[in-house]
């Protein structure tokens, strides 16, 4: 597609793109699409998954496997019926400002694929395949155990029967299954086909960055298991005093917290083996890290740095609302998008992130120790927080987050050090210096 | 080992620069072993990053399949990252030991070949071999890239094999087109500068050309092996294939690099962002100046008049109306550049703010004179004397950490297939520029970019090139060491024995060396070309 352009080179730009998912049930599909989505929407790419197969519930709730027999006119009815309502709102998302709409279906044949792109491209729209091609007997039976048997479809069933049923399902759709490009008349799609879990892939006409970097960042997934440990600094001298920013020493009680996260950790992990801790450049996590094992490997990253505040560095909430009346308020309306004077903002906070993203994606355990606002916008990847509510989540000093990524979601665990520190907090409108988070902020549940 | 042929080969080879300018580009010189990569995240005690151990890139490919874009740009990528990477082509060898002007002999490629011909090949693949194992093996090389056709899976099965004997991972990176399209287009641009082919026209030139590839190298396996680490570039990166047996992130990152690989002509212009209103502060983020305003009126007007003459010379030349690519503008979030371009978006060009181009943060230190600084921080000062690249005063940022931050910017410039502008203060030119023109870390903080010039970098598959476009009525005050540079000292690093900066608002600028750095010439050289020349009759 060559850009659209006037005589002196001015070009119109709006790329939407439409992942169309592809694969056998099973493949671990809605578990790519749920990353992509997420990722994209930290990175304030308007993204969106439809389900089919929500769509196709809502007709006929909990099908036997003959409903998806190919001759089964029935069944094939209403399956197109769900597709055609998954596609018509994700159209109608991307007239309201969509940028990336992910249709998770099987979209097994190639039929159903040149629908979706006559569809897509009449609409302008991109339209990238990725598909998730898997053989190992294996690893189909433990996903099918794992995450269908729990499926609305089989709820109230027999795990063993359901995993049995649903087997016969897949059956049903190996009969008319066609991979992509398998008969080498779809060499015209932009498309990435995952072949057992990454041992080899093939990349099609990737034709612009945004697709060459989701791409990419599906590429670094994995389905090893691994955890995300998360801690500010210990209490500073500058927290004491109710001042935001600088680069200050550890207080006292700071201190304590450094002496006593090597035994938080070791409680954590279970275990003493090593993890890669990732540290910012300020002093204050530096030495928050100093007492942790020698043969956990320590790296620096300016990434991790607190939110640059500009001008009001050092300062305190009240004298800001004093110097800068108007800029305080406008932070508390969209706390998320403003940008300090000379500073930076949420936003710029995650761009600048979004590196330590790809790197956490590939890597294995790892400990980071930040600071408030990184922590939150990291914290808000993981967990799905919206824009609205991730610069205002509470995260206290002297507590050890634990994130286990699973398939569908993030688990948490906190770890209290039991050591005093004042609450860094800050409610809508107020300025005053350590105020403790309402109770229904707190999200997190302690372990 | 023979150090006097691996001289001479480095002698003979067109491909290395001794004398470094930074208007060339540096992409094929021999660096010196201890420096850090300009976006290098961390060092190890191996010199090797990502977990990964010593790799050597094989290529695999015929002639004329862009074998040598992929190698060099991806050593670009790949340096720039830190790992440190090394192209050894093979064609150097077989010059080097035929000598100059010889030949090869008709058999050389052939499976049956005469045991003459084929001890040759034995003696100028086991040279080549040899330094690339010296340079994994002592001196803490990560990646070699092995640039040679590799033609069948018997003997890319032999070296893998070879390879890990001397524990070193193999990654086949195979150049693949059957795109007669491409194929023709590649031959023409490499081959129309040979006397071999003087007069004769481009598309017949490009045609026997291929056909001597054919009948020189007459078997050619494309990869299969499924054993093998291997990534399949088709049609100039129009669909991969990946092959992975057992590696990890650094592949990953190489193919996502190749994807955003592309080989169509296009351009990319550096300026300034025009003077601020009062007196320049990092933290202030001050709008333009009157003289800003009008600065960013001329900018742009000799941006479009340029762009146009270019178009028209290159309508005559092509014979037919070319159409000018379009033109992307990108600023940084900073107010300024955002106004810098506001000429050009009044036009209907779309501008772009990221966020990453923002200026390098001067920390504390900003505003301070030099006495001041040492006098507050005298351990700070010292460690960047010692290391000015990486070295970041309190709360401020090294021009590494720039660099790092940086990185998104450049894989999506590599991406565009439009022209683009970048607006921006002069320490993020001074990277952006580094990374296209492969400069040395302790070159990149003196770079200069004075106002009244617009840079100007067309890629090339051997090496970029860059050019100046002057930007005529402009008050001489606003163009050159303009008040908003960085007050980060940088001591000189061609004479130590210079006395103490007077005053951090102005960084040293001695002698006649600093001239050969800063100042391009007025038109560069077209190196590039001259430089595949002698490829015609390379078909390693």
């Amino acid at each position: 597609m060559a850009p659209r352009t006037n005589g002196i080179g001015v070009q119109v730009e709006n790329t939407r793109i439409c992942v169309v998912m592809v694969g056998l049930p099973a493949r671990g599909k809605s578990y790519i699409a749920q990353k992509a989505q997420r990722y994209l929407a930290w990175l304030s790419i308007p993204a969106a998954t439809f389900n089919v197969g929500n769509y196709r519930r809502t007709d006929a709730p909990q099908p036997p496997a003959d409903f998806f027999e190919p001759n089964n006119p029935e069944g094939e009815r209403k399956r197109r019926a769900a597709a055609e309502a998954a596609v018509a709102d994700m159209l109608r998302w991307f007239k309201k400002g969509g940028v990336v709409g992910i249709l998770d279906a099987t979209n097994s044949t190639k039929e159903r694929r040149k629908w979706v792109l006559d569809l897509m491209t009449q609409n302008n729209i991109e339209v990238i395949f990725v598909e998730s091609k898997c053989d190992d007997e294996n690893m189909i039976m433990a996903n099918i155990r794992d995450v269908k048997t729990t499926s609305p479809d089989y709820q109230g069933q027999d795990p063993e029967t359901a995993a049995l049923d649903f087997r016969n399902r897949i059956r049903n759709y190996e009969k008319v299954y066609k991979s992509l490009n398998q008969d080498g008349d779809e060499e015209d799609l932009t498309f990435l086909k995952i072949m057992n879990v990454g041992k080899q892939v093939i990349i099609n006409r990737i034709r612009d960055y945004l697709q060459s970097r989701i791409v990419y960042y599906l590429m670094n997934l994995h389905i090893r298991p691994r955890t995300v440990w998360l801690s500010r600094h210990g209490e500073s001298m500058l927290n004491l005093e109710g001042r935001i920013g600088g680069d200050a020493e550890l207080s006292h009680r700071g201190e304590e917290y450094a002496r006593k996260l090597p035994e938080l950790v070791r409680e954590s992990v279970g275990s003493d083996r090593p993890l890669t801790v990732w540290t910012s450049t300020l002093k204050r996590t530096i030495a928050t890290a100093r007492h942790l094992p020698k043969h956990y490997n320590q790296l620096q990253w300016k990434a991790l740095d607190e939110l640059d505040a500009g001008v009001c560095d050092g300062m305190t909430y009240q004298e800001i609302a004093d110097m800068y009346p108007d800029d305080f308020q406008a932070r508390d309306e969209d706390k998320y998008n403003y940008r300090y004077r000379g500073g930076e903002s949420y936003r710029d906070v995650v761009i600048r992130l979004e590196p330590i993203i790809m790197e956490l994606e590939r890597s294995e355990d790892i400990l980071i120790i930040s600071h408030q606002a990184v922590i939150r916008c990291i914290y808000a990847y993981f967990m799905q927080k919206p824009q609205e509510e991730s610069p205002w989540v509470p995260v206290p000093l002297h507590t050890l987050i634990k994130l286990t990524p699973r398939a569908y979601g993030t688990d948490v665990q906190t770890y209290k050090a039991n050591i005093q520190a004042v609450s860094t907090w800050r409610g809508k409108g107020s300025t005053a210096k350590h105020e403790d988070p309402s109770p229904e902020k707190s999200l997190f549940q302690t372990h | 080992m023979d150090t006097l042929l691996t001289a001479e080969i480095a002698a003979n080879a067109p491909r290395y620069r001794r004398k470094s300018s930074t208007f060339i580009d540096g992409i094929h010189d021999v660096t010196d072993q201890d420096n850090m990569a300009p976006a290098q995240l961390y060092s190890t005690m191996s010199g090797r990053l990502f977990h990964s151990g010593r790799i050597a890139i094989v290529m695999v490919g015929l002639p004329a399949r862009g074998k040598t874009h992929i190698c060099v740009s991806m050593a670009r990528y790949l340096q720039w990252l830190g790992v440190k990477t090394r192209i050894f082509h093979l064609g150097d060898y077989r010059r080097a030991t035929v000598g100059e002007g010889g030949n090869v002999p008709q058999d050389y490629f052939y499976p049956n070949a005469s045991p003459a011909s084929t001890m040759l090949r034995q003696k100028i693949l086991k040279k080549c071999r040899e330094d690339i194992y010296a340079w994994l093996n002592h001196e803490n090389g990560q990646v070699a890239i092995y640039d040679a056709v590799n033609p069948t899976a018997a003997g890319r099965r032999a070296l893998a094999k070879e390879f890990a004997k001397h524990d070193v991972q193999t990654l086949f990176l195979e150049s693949y087109v059957d795109d007669e399209e491409i194929l023709k287009e590649n031959a023409r641009n490499v081959k129309i500068h040979s006397p071999d082919f003087d007069g004769m026209d481009p598309d017949e030139a490009a045609e026997r050309y291929l056909k001597r590839i054919e009948t020189k190298i007459p078997i050619f396996e494309t990869m299969q092996e499924e054993e093998l680490n291997y990534v399949k570039m088709i049609n100039a990166g129009r669909a991969f294939f990946y092959n992975n047996v057992s590696f990890n992130y650094l592949s990953h990152r190489i193919v996502f690099y190749l994807t955003n690989l592309h080989i169509k002509a296009r351009t990319t212009f550096f300026v300034r962002a025009g003077p601020a209103e009062g007196e320049e502060f990092y933290k202030s983020d001050a709008p333009l100046s009157e003289e800003g305003r009008s600065y960013a009126q001329k900018m742009t007007e000799t941006l479009l008049r340029h762009r146009e003459q270019e178009r028209k010379a290159n309508s005559e030349q092509a014979g037919h109306e070319i159409r000018l690519r379009p033109l992307t503008v990108w600023t940084s979030t900073r107010l300024r550049t955002i106004q810098t371009a506001d000429p050009l978006k009044e036009q209907g060009y779309n501008v772009r703010q990221r966020s990453q181009m923002s200026q390098i943060n001067p920390g504390l230190c900003e505003k301070l004179s030099e006495h001041a600084i040492r006098r507050l921080y005298p351990e700070e000062v010292e460690k960047h004397e010692l290391d000015p690249y990486h070295h970041r005063y309190p709360r401020a940022e090294s021009y590494h950490d720039l660099a790092v931050r940086l990185e998104p910017i450049i894989l999506e410039l590599e991406r565009e297939q439009n022209d683009v502008l970048i607006i921006a203060h002069e320490s993020v030119l001074r990277v952006l520029y580094s990374y296209l023109m492969h400069c040395r870390p302790m070159e990149i903080p003196k770079l200069k970019f004075p106002r009244d010039e617009i840079i100007e970098i067309i890629p090339a598959a051997y090496q970029n090139e860059a050019k100046r476009i002057h930007i005529p009525g402009l008050d001489p005050q606003f163009t050159p060491g303009s008040p908003e540079d960085i007050r980060i000292p940088v001591p000189s690093i061609y004479s130590s024995n210079l006395p103490p900066i007077d005053g951090i608002s102005s960084p040293v600028e001695p002698s006649s060396m600093d001239n050969v750095l800063t100042r391009p010439p007025e038109k560069v050289v077209n190196n590039a070309k001259e430089m595949v020349a002698d490829k015609v009759a390379d078909l390693d």
